[in-house]
Order: C-alpha cells, then sequence, then structure tokens
C-alpha cells in the first residue's frame, strides 16, 4: 500500500512541480525536513509501557498565491511529505494534502493584523495499512507583526481523520480506534534576536480524540476507551484505544538563519495528555528542523 | 567670420571644460573597517547657484526575485520613478513614508504608474503581497550623489568645482546623517576625497521562509 502510495503520487508532484515553472503565478515551493526523538511515540501511560523511537521526516510544500484586492488573497497547494521511524518501522508513513484557504489583511504593510480561514485534505498511507486514513481539516487563524522583532498569531483547528474499521470488534467496542476527531487552540510567538537568529514559543491546547497503544488489554482500557484495535506497529500483541483526552503542549523552538531562504532550527516539545478515567500521557521530543524556501 | 568661429570654439572648448567638471571619490567602512555598500553620498553645495540647471530624469526601481533591485536607490528630488515588475507575478508597492506616501494597485509588467518624488527624504518601499520585501529611495535635495558599492567606494563626477557639505545615509546607520557632514573643496584639476567610518545596527528584516513554528506562507 506505501510503494503503491508513493508511486501513485510522486509523477503527480513532479508534472505540478515543473508546471509552477511555465505558470504565470506566484508559487512558492518550500521544503521542510526534521530529524525528532519522541520519548513516548504511542501514549502509555507507565514508564514502563513507554516506547521511544528516532523519526526523520521531509515535507514539500507547494502553493500558489493569487492576490485578488482589497487585501483579499487566496491560496491554494499542497504538501506531500514522508516520515520513517528508526525502530517502528510499521509507522513509516506518506501523506499527501490538498490545502485552501482564504487571507484578509485588514490594512496595508507587513505590520496590518490578518485573518485566514482554511481547509485541507489529506491522506496518510502507513506501511502496515490498517492505520492508513484520510484526513480533513478546517481552521481560523489570526495574526498581527508588532514589530520587524514580534510576531504573534493564533491558530484554531478542527481535525477529523477517517480510518477503516478493521472489523474485528473486541468484547463488542467498536473496531475502528484510527478514526479521530479533535479540536486544537494554539497561540505562537516569534522574536527576533538578531538579523539571524530567533526564538519561537508555541502553546497547544487539545481537546477530542487521543491514540494511546498497549502491550496488555486491561479492564480499564474498555472501561475508558471508545474503540479498540490490534496495533502490530508496536508488536504482536499489541492493541491501540481511543480515548477521549484534553492535551496541553509547548514548543520551544531556535532557529539561525543560513541565507535568505534556508533555516535551520534546534526546538523542544513537551506535551502532557489527560484522558477520561484517569489516563495521563506526557511526552518529550526534541527535533532538529531545517527549512528551505525557493 | 573667421574671428567668430574661434569664438564659438572657444566657447565649446569652455562649456567641455565645465562639463567635465571635479570629482569626489569616497570611502565608507563600519566601525570594525568592514567595506559599507548601499551608502548614499550626497554633497550639498555651498553656493546653491551650481545645481540651478539640474534637471530631476526619470529612474526606476525594479523587482526582481520578489526582492526591490536596487535596494537602495538615491534620486534627485523632483525625479519621476517607474516601478517595473521583472517577476512573473504581481506586486503592490507601497510606502508609509512622510516623504512620499503612496499605494500603487496589484500589478505586472510595466503596468503601474510613474510615481513622482517631490519632497527630500527617505522613503521606504514595502510590498503588501510579500512582506519581507523592502527597498529605500533616497530623495536627494541636491543633484550631487551616488551610493556606494560592495567595496565600499563611490565617485560623484561632472560637480562644479566649489565648496561642497558632504553627508551620508544608510538604511542601518545608528546615527542621524547630520552627524556625518564634511566640508570638501573641489577643484577642476584634481579629484577630492572624504572617508567616514559609520556605525551600523543590526538589519532585522521580516523573514521570507517560513520556520518550524511560523504561520504558513502566505
Amino acid at each position: 500500500m506505501y510503494c503503491k502510495f508513493a508511486r501513485a503520487v510522486l509523477p503527480a508532484f513532479l508534472v505540478l512541480c515543473a508546471a509552477s515553472h511555465t505558470a504565470r503565478s506566484d508559487w512558492t515551493v518550500a521544503t521542510a525536513t526534521a530529524l525528532s526523538h519522541d520519548d513516548n511515540v504511542g501514549n502509555a501511560q507507565s514508564n514502563t509501557n513507554k516506547v521511544s523511537d528516532y523519526s526523520a521526516s521531509a515535507t514539500v510544500s507547494m502553493l500558489q498565491l493569487i492576490p485578488i484586492g482589497e487585501g483579499y488573497s487566496l491560496a491554494a497547494g499542497g504538501d506531500l511529505s514522508g516520515q520513517v521511524y528508526d525502530t517502528l518501522s510499521g509507522l513509516r508513513n506518506a501523506s499527501i494534502d490538498g490545502l485552501l484557504s482564504l487571507k484578509k489583511k485588514w490594512g496595508l504593510g507587513a505590520f496590518a493584523t490578518w485573518t485566514r480561514a482554511g481547509i485541507s485534505v489529506g491522506r496518510t498511507d502507513y506501511q502496515q495499512g490498517y492505520r492508513d486514513a484520510t484526513i480533513y481539516r478546517a481552521s481560523l487563524e489570526l495574526g498581527k507583526r508588532i514589530d520587524e522583532r514580534w510576531n504573534l498569531w493564533a491558530k484554531y483547528a478542527f481535525e477529523r481523520s477517517a480510518a477503516t474499521p478493521s472489523g474485528v470488534e473486541i468484547y463488542g467496542l467498536s473496531s475502528d480506534a484510527f478514526s479521530q476527531e479533535g479540536r486544537s487552540f494554539t497561540a505562537n510567538a516569534r522574536y527576533s534576536l538578531s538579523e539571524r537568529f530567533s526564538i519561537s514559543l508555541g502553546s497547544l491546547l487539545r481537546h477530542g480524540d487521543v491514540l494511546s497503544t498497549t502491550q496488555s488489554l486491561g479492564y480499564y482500557i474498555f472501561a475508558d476507551s471508545k474503540a479498540v484495535a490490534p496495533d502490530p506497529a508496536f508488536g504482536p500483541g499489541a492493541y491501540a484505544y481511543r480515548l477521549n483526552a484534553t492535551t496541553y503542549s509547548v514548543r520551544l523552538v531556535a532557529e539561525y538563519s543560513l541565507s535568505a531562504h534556508s533555516l535551520i532550527g534546534c526546538g523542544f516539545q513537551r506535551s502532557e495528555t489527560h484522558a477520561q478515567g484517569g489516563n495521563n500521557y506526557s511526552d518529550s521530543m526534541p527535533q532538529l528542523t531545517w527549512n528551505y524556501q525557493f | 567670420m573667421v574671428k567668430q568661429f574661434i569664438g564659438a570654439i572657444g566657447l565649446m572648448l569652455l562649456g567641455a571644460a565645465l562639463v567635465q567638471g571635479a570629482e569626489m571619490r569616497v570611502l565608507v567602512k563600519d566601525y570594525k573597517g568592514k567595506l559599507v555598500a548601499d551608502a548614499v553620498i550626497l554633497a550639498v553645495p555651498v553656493d546653491p547657484r551650481s545645481a540651478l540647471h539640474a534637471r530631476p530624469p526619470t529612474d526606476a526601481m525594479d523587482q526582481v526575485d520578489k526582492q526591490f533591485v536596487p535596494y537602495v536607490k538615491p534620486i534627485f528630488v523632483g525625479s519621476t520613478v517607474r516601478f517595473p515588475n521583472s517577476d512573473n507575478i504581481r506586486h503592490q508597492v507601497y510606502s508609509f513614508s512622510p516623504a512620499k506616501k503612496f499605494e500603487l494597485p496589484l500589478y505586472a509588467g510595466t503596468g503601474a504608474p510613474p510615481v513622482v518624488f517631490d519632497k527630500p527624504g527617505v522613503v521606504v518601499l514595502g510590498c503588501n503581497i510579500h512582506d519581507w520585501m523592502i527597498g529605500y529611495i533616497y530623495v536627494s535635495e541636491t543633484p550631487f550623489f551616488t551610493k556606494t558599492g560592495p567595496l565600499g567606494t563611490a565617485v560623484i563626477t561632472d560637480m562644479p568645482a566649489g565648496e561642497y557639505t558632504v553627508r551620508l545615509w544608510h538604511p542601518s546607520m545608528d546615527h542621524a546623517e547630520e552627524t556625518t557632514n564634511q566640508r570638501v573643496t573641489l577643484s577642476a584639476d584634481a579629484p577630492a576625497s572624504a572617508e567616514w567610518q559609520i556605525g551600523l545596527k543590526p538589519s532585522i528584516r521580516v523573514p521570507r521562509v517560513s520556520g518550524a513554528v511560523s504561520p504558513s506562507y502566505p
């Protein structure tokens, strides 16, 4: 499934890339790569059940900007991304997203307040296909650059991922564990310390479904979860279960500008998830990033 | 007849000598000794009659690869500036500067109306579509000006001999341009020179590339 997906999508994406150079249009092509370490990939509660792993990801984005006057601009485009894990090979995945947004600048210039509404539809295919899902997102953003140093913005987003249930119900619980829904609010600030060096602080509050993977199906899982399904990416006896939860997350990133087009960064993200039934998960993720915008 | 001819030749030679004029060479460094490009040098004649016959030309500020080209452009007051767009996209050029407030509509190619800069001062340019784009037009009250190149040097030619007050301006200069005033006397037979060491503050600009935690472009 994973290879079939890549074979189908890559030629289409390359055609799109080639077309961007011939069309008279404002295309932005950007790449983002990251090397991360996640100390709790499967959202386990106890330290003994936590599974940590390294992952590398790469994304190519293409957006066409269409200014339509009076401060309005449309953006349409897509992302193609891939992620590989060091040991959890079943979680290797490839994604394609298409997105459309409408932005309004409430004034003229770089320091005008702006708002944006966006929708996107994406498909993520995993090496082990039972996690494959179609993802729908809708978002509202508000931002303002205070001056050359300070940039502030916030985002409210709704996300729904629709996976195909395994069909094997366990003790009457739904097997649709990999379909999830959630709403999130993020607030971000970026500060330029010098011509090349900047720091960014982002915070997230998310409420909705979370997925946790366990090696043993206990009673509390059936009491609290909405769905359960086998999750062999974490081992032959692993099960994933879906819970309702609230996640708080903070991310700090320091970035250095190599050129006008390129940034390298070093970040750290800490998340705390409080799920129903007193299930709490914590997660730390240091990350190295490289972003290039053509 | 012969006398008239000789007189005409003499007048032509005198005119040529006046047109050739004097020359001033400048060098600009920062306090670390690094050569400073994009510094605008202005030579104001002490005798204002020296600049009486100057005519403001038509000039241009281009947009290439979503940047203003050149980054800094000195012009004479009264000049008309066109804003050709060499990118294959649309730009929307504007300025909030007191020396010239204007806003061009969204345009591609050479479709934008020219702008007359009729007041001396610094005009900061931006593009409402691409926030990182920034450029400077320095509207000079004197016709004798130039801009330093990558080696921090520049030459002003065809200046009438005489006394001048010379000063400089740079987008990142950390002090007022009046503090850079120098008095220079020019003669037609030998070039004069002026040199500055200036302090530059960090040039913090709106970044072009989105970072790991950034609102996605645009």
